[in-house]
């Protein structure tokens, strides 16, 4: 079981993101599930959302995670709030930020100790979408820190998951993928 | 109809009009339509009446008010003419004579128990006031 | 008008909502009237999306209330089509008077309903208030369990319904969010294959049947109404299991996806079992295969049809058991816990005699942990080593503050 939590804000493309990258695992015959805590939550508020993947029908549907991953794509978020919480030692981050990874954790004592991978997803959406919506690059470095899919795989995948948008859009969200694949330290 | 059992009706708060297909049914007169057991057309509401409505055709202008306004259908109108009322259907609550714009009336109540004839041949004349 | 077909992968991962929708699409819902709300929210507007693409022969109703939803749905059903919506929470509870309408007036409607708590105070999440506040009101009642389950429930849902030996409405269950908004894979049907089990609407007693008027919706009183509530209770009491059986045994066929009215996992020699509804159900699985390697034999049951209550197939499901937990994800309001009474019913005109104790949780949506599920099966244990329930008859689990326990 390979179990993932994402720290987002409300509009930030978490759901769509958690729920790309089930998409995409699906694929190669894997059990997946994906999903997130709401409220009544305005664009902004922080919210979480999860991914988990086995190779059995995943039937456990407590919300209680010790994640393998935690992908946290808005910047502000690791540092206000604890994104270490229910932490295995074996816990990997990647984070959201335009700091290098040692001014983070200088900023966030708490992630001393850890294995911690940075990447600027907004600034790469902003480049290459025109909105700060990272979640497609966060999914660009997860291929890059786990070794999950050849990013050509990945990427050939997600075109399908985002067929729905406009052609330019879809184009944008592979370079920015790519991008965080090769930026990701 | 028949207070059957439970097991003894058609499923669902529902309730058949005919018995069997219809067809032509706006073109069939109500006397010739087969209703069915549960239409309330079979049900005589005559007992109700204290008082009934005389129809003296003599000062009927066919304006149809009493067609339209009888809560029971019970005003008998052929070719928008108007030609009588259906004493098995109707409960004698008066609304035809209300609404009724000739003058004299031509409809009244009269108790249940009146002879026609002789209530037509005293009839009420106009009333010059109005 | 002909509509498009959908070209779908043989596994789709779907949340419980959109697998919902699709089911609703696959079976060419000729009516959906709704007033959407959270978190049944993108059934419908599923629903409508797919019709206003044309990949649906049918029509959308915006309505200005849940009761108008319901009572939209009513007059279509009624008309002779096949109707379903959804909701949620207070858009069911603002429902119920229009769920007894149409129930009595035998319309196979589909509801979907995504379980959600009822305020105050006010909260979005999943647990079964809503779902319990149906359970007398004249309709079968499905739970699924994960979105495969929302999927391949709404076609059993109208094939039972609109049997003419049947007709009533039936409720689809999911739990809010744990369900409708987690996706999972779903194994789907194409569309033909799809259309092919539930068949073309066989319409019944329908307004628009020009040659045979009916008038629908009648007044009756004491002369009459015990008689058709009768009626309604004895066909679901006797007609609507057999059909229910026969219809899982054909999509079994149809699918190689087996359903039962009561679900059992690892129950054959289970010494201690846990009752419940919803999402638990697959997580008390897991647990309860953990409890073996532990020596416990742990076992778990629970219902698939809520409505009609499967008596019988309790009492066979219990029959060797010493020790039941059931849990009840829904406030009790002053009594022991709804399916607690129930199991404890059938129990009592049972040949075994189990230890059953009752046990409130995951109000508005608070997790069930499996820590709270291991302690849950030591609990059970330990009253079957005891001769005897060692702790109150009700308790609360996973509520903040001094142990809630009563009775």
């Amino acid at each position: 079981m390979l179990e993932i939590r994402w720290h987002s804000r409300a509009g930030q493309g978490a759901v769509t993101g958690a729920k790309g990258l089930a998409d995409v695992i699906s694929t190669t015959g894997k059990h997946v599930q994906a999903f997130a805590f709401y409220g009544s939550a305005k664009r902004g508020a922080a919210m979480t959302a999860y991914n988990r993947v086995a190779d059995e029908v995943i039937m456990n549907h407590e919300k209680y995670m010790k994640p393998d991953y935690v992908f946290v794509i808005d910047p502000a978020l690791a540092i206000t709030t604890d994104v270490t919480i229910n932490h295995k030692d074996t816990t990997k981050y990647i984070i959201t930020t335009h700091l290098s990874t040692e001014e983070l954790v200088k900023a966030q004592p708490k992630l001393e100790g850890k294995e911690v991978y940075t990447v600027d997803c907004i600034t790469i959406a902003v480049e290459t979408i025109g909105r700060p919506i990272p979640n497609t690059p966060m999914l660009g470095a997860f291929m890059k820190i786990s070794g999950m899919y050849d990013i050509e795989f990945f990427k050939e995948n997600m075109k399908r998951v985002l067929a729905k948008l406009p052609q330019k859009i879809v184009d944008a969200n592979m370079i920015a993928i790519q991008r965080a694949y090769d930026e990701v330290k | 109809m028949a207070n059957t059992g439970w097991d003894e009706f058609e499923i669902g708060a529902m309730l058949r009009s005919f018995d069997g297909k219809i067809d032509d049914i706006a073109g069939t007169l109500q006397e010739d339509r087969a209703y069915s057991p549960n239409n309330s057309f079979v049900a005589s509401v005559a007992d109700w009446r204290i008082e009934k409505p005389v129809f003296n055709k003599d000062y009927c202008i066919d304006c149809q008010f009493c067609w339209i306004y009888c809560p029971d259908i019970s005003i008998i109108a052929r070719d928008k003419k108007m030609i009588g009322i259906d004493m098995d259907h109707c409960k004698g609550c008066g609304i035809c004579v209300e609404v009724c714009p000739t003058n004299p009336k031509s409809l009244l109540m009269f108790p249940e128990q009146a002879e026609e004839e002789a209530e037509l041949a005293n009839w009420p004349a106009k009333d010059e006031e109005k | 008008m002909a509509f498009d077909k959908m070209e779908l992968r043989d596994v789709e991962v779907w949340d419980g909502n959109h697998a919902a929708a699709q089911a609703l699409r696959q079976c060419q819902v000729d009516v959906v009237a709704a007033y959407p709300i959270t978190p049944s929210t993108p059934i419908v507007e599923g629903y409508a999306k797919f019709q206003s693409d044309n990949f649906i022969e049918g029509e959308y109703v915006m309505v200005e209330s849940e009761h108008a939803a319901m009572s939209a749905c009513i007059g279509a059903a009624a008309a002779g089509g096949r109707v379903a919506t959804a909701t949620s929470s207070q858009g069911f509870a603002l429902m119920v008077e229009t769920l007894y309408q149409s129930s009595g007036m035998r319309l196979p409607i589909v509801l979907n309903v995504v379980n959600r708590a009822l305020a105050a105070p006010l909260n979005v999440n999943g647990d079964h208030s809503d779902m319990y506040l149906g359970r007398d009101s004249g309709w079968i009642q499905f739970d699924a369990y994960c979105p495969q389950d929302a999927y391949d429930l709404n076609f059993i849902a109208f094939k039972v319904s609109e049997d003419h030996d049947v007709r009533l409405p039936s409720m689809v269950h999911q739990d809010g969010f744990m369900t409708s908004h987690t996706a999972q894979g779903v194994t789907t049907m194409d569309d033909d294959k799809a259309y092919s089990f539930v068949g073309e609407y066989k319409p019944m007693n329908d307004m628009l049947d020009f040659e045979h008027p009916v008038t629908h919706g009648v007044q009756t009183e004491e002369d009459w109404h015990f008689e058709h509530k009768a009626r309604q209770h004895n066909d679901l009491m006797t007609k609507v299991s057999p059909k229910i059986d026969a219809v899982f045994e054909a999509f079994e066929k149809h699918t190689g996806r087996k359903y039962s009215q009561v679900e059992t996992y690892d129950m054959e020699d289970a010494d201690v079992a846990v009752f419940c509804l919803g999402t638990s159900v697959e997580t008390t699985r897991e647990v309860a295969r953990e409890m073996r390697t532990k020596g416990i034999k742990a076992g778990v049951v629970a219902l698939r049809v809520i409505r009609p209550f499967p008596f019988a197939k309790i009492q066979e499901a219990f029959k060797n058991v010493k020790a039941i937990a059931v849990l009840d994800r829904s406030a009790p309001g002053g009594a022991p816990g709804a399916m607690f009474n129930e199991i404890c019913a059938a129990m009592y005109a049972a040949e075994n005699s189990p230890l059953i104790s009752g046990y409130i949780y995951g109000l508005g949506g608070r997790d069930l942990t499996k820590a709270h599920l291991v302690d849950l099966y030591n609990e059970l244990e330990a009253n079957v080593k005891a001769g005897k329930v060692t702790t109150q008859l009700q308790q609360f689990i996973g509520v903040r503050g001094p142990k809630l326990a009563y009775l």
